[in-house]
């Protein structure tokens, strides 16, 4: 069976299971709750997807993620203080976390391309960074004061669910998916991670394109720095800790392998909703929250085992 | 045999530091026509096919294609002068379906500059009928799942499609059962026939007596004779790889006696 269609039949078994146990879960409340957790982790994930194809991962989302939110909050604080009204406040905010993110992304391609390090270690040393840098700037403490009445636009629903933020993130993933399943820049990233050698005997130019990469899953992170500043209304260090762990569990749920040229994003954004729709059920069947990692982490052990076990399978053919 | 050859090589050096691998070496490929490239391990025949290649820039000595010096100082040198290398193994990529790997690189755009599949399915379904290749039973099987000869028909065809000049296999065959080398086989021949100068280094001394149209022996890093194939006898080039000689043919008894560096 079709792949995507298997993952869609868990994703529905699970909402199946939990409203079970809990008829609550099945609200609109919940979903757009799900929604709402959804935002920054399907972008993040989405950069996780581009990056696991092309070969390579990036260790470094959350931490951008928690830079970006930190940076545009200080920004956005400050053009508020002298007065500014708060749409242009959060277009700066959008801006600079955007940018922050890329510049993160940027670090990474350089420690890949020109120091020549493996991309684990590469953005495990950006992800260190950007996070002692978060805490550097704020002490550790949540920047708010910034635009008033972010939280109020960011959470008012349309059609009982859906936030502007949520339709903008919509619109970028499929965005990110024309891009990497009908585009030249799509087939090279695959190319890139199926077999290095054979694309640059091709003559594409492996590093240019890894920079384009790494800059883009900057960005994504950035750009769910400011989704989670606008859903809290204050930017924090901590808001990405531990987040690259749900991005990479989303990818390779969803059948991105981490060995590099194999993936879709359909199947990425389906298993953002499982890992998101999983976290929200156990906390409201009473689970207690702290164990949400320790979950994360046994999904991504299942994906992985998953994969190893049918691409066995396919080897001994 | 009077047309200008497609490509000549006049007194070629290559050195790795110092390493004396290529010493003025004069070689001819020719449209049409099979070129076998041979000698024992070591002789320079990869390090040649590298020099036309562009992967490594000659130290002396010209390219001449089509009756032009050229500077060929990398790949894309010589891809643009329609020169293709067909690598064993390496140069396809796995996860991506035949269609994918022949066009990888340089993929036909629709006006929406989004991946024209349905044109490049087509190209590649007649690149391969060109060749009358009958053992690939889906342009879109990935890659992964193919055999060895079928790899090679792959990239051979890829080749077709790119119109290439000068088409270079290193050892097609080292790796495939009798079947699948006829195969190969067959489409060198077939490849040759389009107008193509294929140049086939092999170690198969009956590979390259059954195909080839000319043969080019290395010894050491010297060219020890450029024979017609209808000319000499299997023997007679085995003489040429191991000692460099074969009666008249070859180096004089004092260049073959191994002092090449
Ligand atoms: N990059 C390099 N640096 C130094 N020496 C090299 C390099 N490449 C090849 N050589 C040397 O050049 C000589 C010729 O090598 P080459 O690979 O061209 O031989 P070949 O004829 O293709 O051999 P085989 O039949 O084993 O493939 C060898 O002695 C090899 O060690
Ligand atoms: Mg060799």
């Amino acid at each position: 069976m079709d792949q995507t269609a298997l993952l869609f039949l868990v994703l529905v078994a699970m909402v199946v299971v939990f409203t079970v146990i809990n008829p609550i879960f099945f609200s609109s409340a919940v979903f757009a709750n799900i929604l709402q957790d959804w935002g920054p982790i399907v972008l993040m994930a989405t950069a996780q997807t581009l990056v696991i194809v092309s070969g390579g991962i990036d260790l470094s989302v959350g931490a951008a993620l928690g830079l970006s939110g930190v940076v545009s909050a200080l920004a956005m604080r400050e053009l508020t203080a002298s007065g500014q009204s708060a749409w242009s406040a959060m277009l700066l905010g959008v801006l600079v976390a955007g940018a922050v993110g890329l510049a993160v992304g940027l670090v990474n391609g350089v420690l890949i391309n020109r120091v020549k390090l493996v991309p684990f270690i590469a953005t495990l040393c950006t992800m260190g960074a950007a996070l002692g840098l978060s805490l550097v700037l704020t002490g550790g403490t949540p920047v708010a004061g910034g635009p008033a009445g972010s939280i109020q636009f960011s959470s008012k629903t349309y059609l009982g669910m859906f936030t502007v933020p949520i339709i903008v993130v919509t619109v970028i993933v499929v965005a990110a998916g024309l891009y990497l399943h009908k585009t030249r820049f799509g087939r090279w990233t695959y190319a890139i991670g199926s077999n290095q050698f054979a694309a640059r005997g091709a003559g594409i130019n492996v590093e240019s394109h890894l920079y384009k990469i790494y800059a883009l899953s900057g960005l994504l992170s950035g750009l769910a720095g400011m989704f989670v500043y606008l859903r809290l209304g204050s930017g924090s260090a901590s808001s990405g800790v531990g987040q690259e762990l749900s991005a990479i569990a989303a990818a390779v749920i969803g059948g991105t392998s981490l060995l590099g040229g194999v993936g879709r994003l359909a199947g990425t954004v389906i298993g953002a909703f499982i890992i998101t729709g999983v976290l929200s059920g156990l906390i409201i069947i009473g689970v207690q929250a702290n164990w949400q990692r320790v979950v994360i982490a046994a999904l991504i052990a299942v994906a992985v085992g998953a994969q190893g076990l049918s691409n066995e399978s396919l080897r001994a053919k | 045999m009077t047309a200008v050859p497609m490509l000549e090589l006049r007194g070629v050096d290559k050195s790795f530091g110092p390493v004396h691998v290529l010493s003025s070496v004069d070689f001819t490929a020719r449209a049409g026509e099979v070129t076998a490239l041979v000698g024992d391990n070591g002789a320079g025949k990869t390090t040649l096919v590298k020099c036309i290649g562009g992967i490594h820039p000659v130290d002396a000595g010209e390219l001449i294609f089509q009756g032009t010096a050229r500077s060929v100082r990398g790949p894309r040198d010589a891809a643009l002068l329609g020169v293709e290398i067909v690598y064993q193994d390496l140069a396809l990529a796995d996860n991506l379906d035949i269609v994918e790997n022949m066009f990888l690189g340089r993929e036909v755009l629709t006006r929406l500059r989004t991946l024209d599949e349905n044109s490049m399915e087509k190209l590649a379904e007649q690149a391969l009928a060109s060749l009358s290749v009958r053992t690939v039973r889906s342009v879109r099987q990935h890659v992964v799942s193919l055999s060895g000869g079928q790899r090679q028909t792959v990239a051979i065809a890829k080749s077709v499609l790119w119109k290439s000049k000068v088409v270079i296999l290193d050892e097609p065959t080292a790796a495939l059962g009798v079947a699948q080398t006829e195969q190969v086989l067959d489409l060198v021949r077939r490849l040759a026939g389009q107008g193509v100068a294929v140049i086939l280094v092999s170690h198969n001394m009956n590979d390259v007596m059954k195909v080839a149209d000319s043969i080019g022996v290395l010894f050491l890093g010297r060219m020890a004779a450029q024979v017609r194939r209808k000319d000499v006898t299997q023997t007679q080039v085995v003489e040429l790889i191991t000692a460099g000689r074969s009666g008249e043919l070859g180096l004089s008894p004092a260049e073959s006696s191994g002092a090449a560096v």
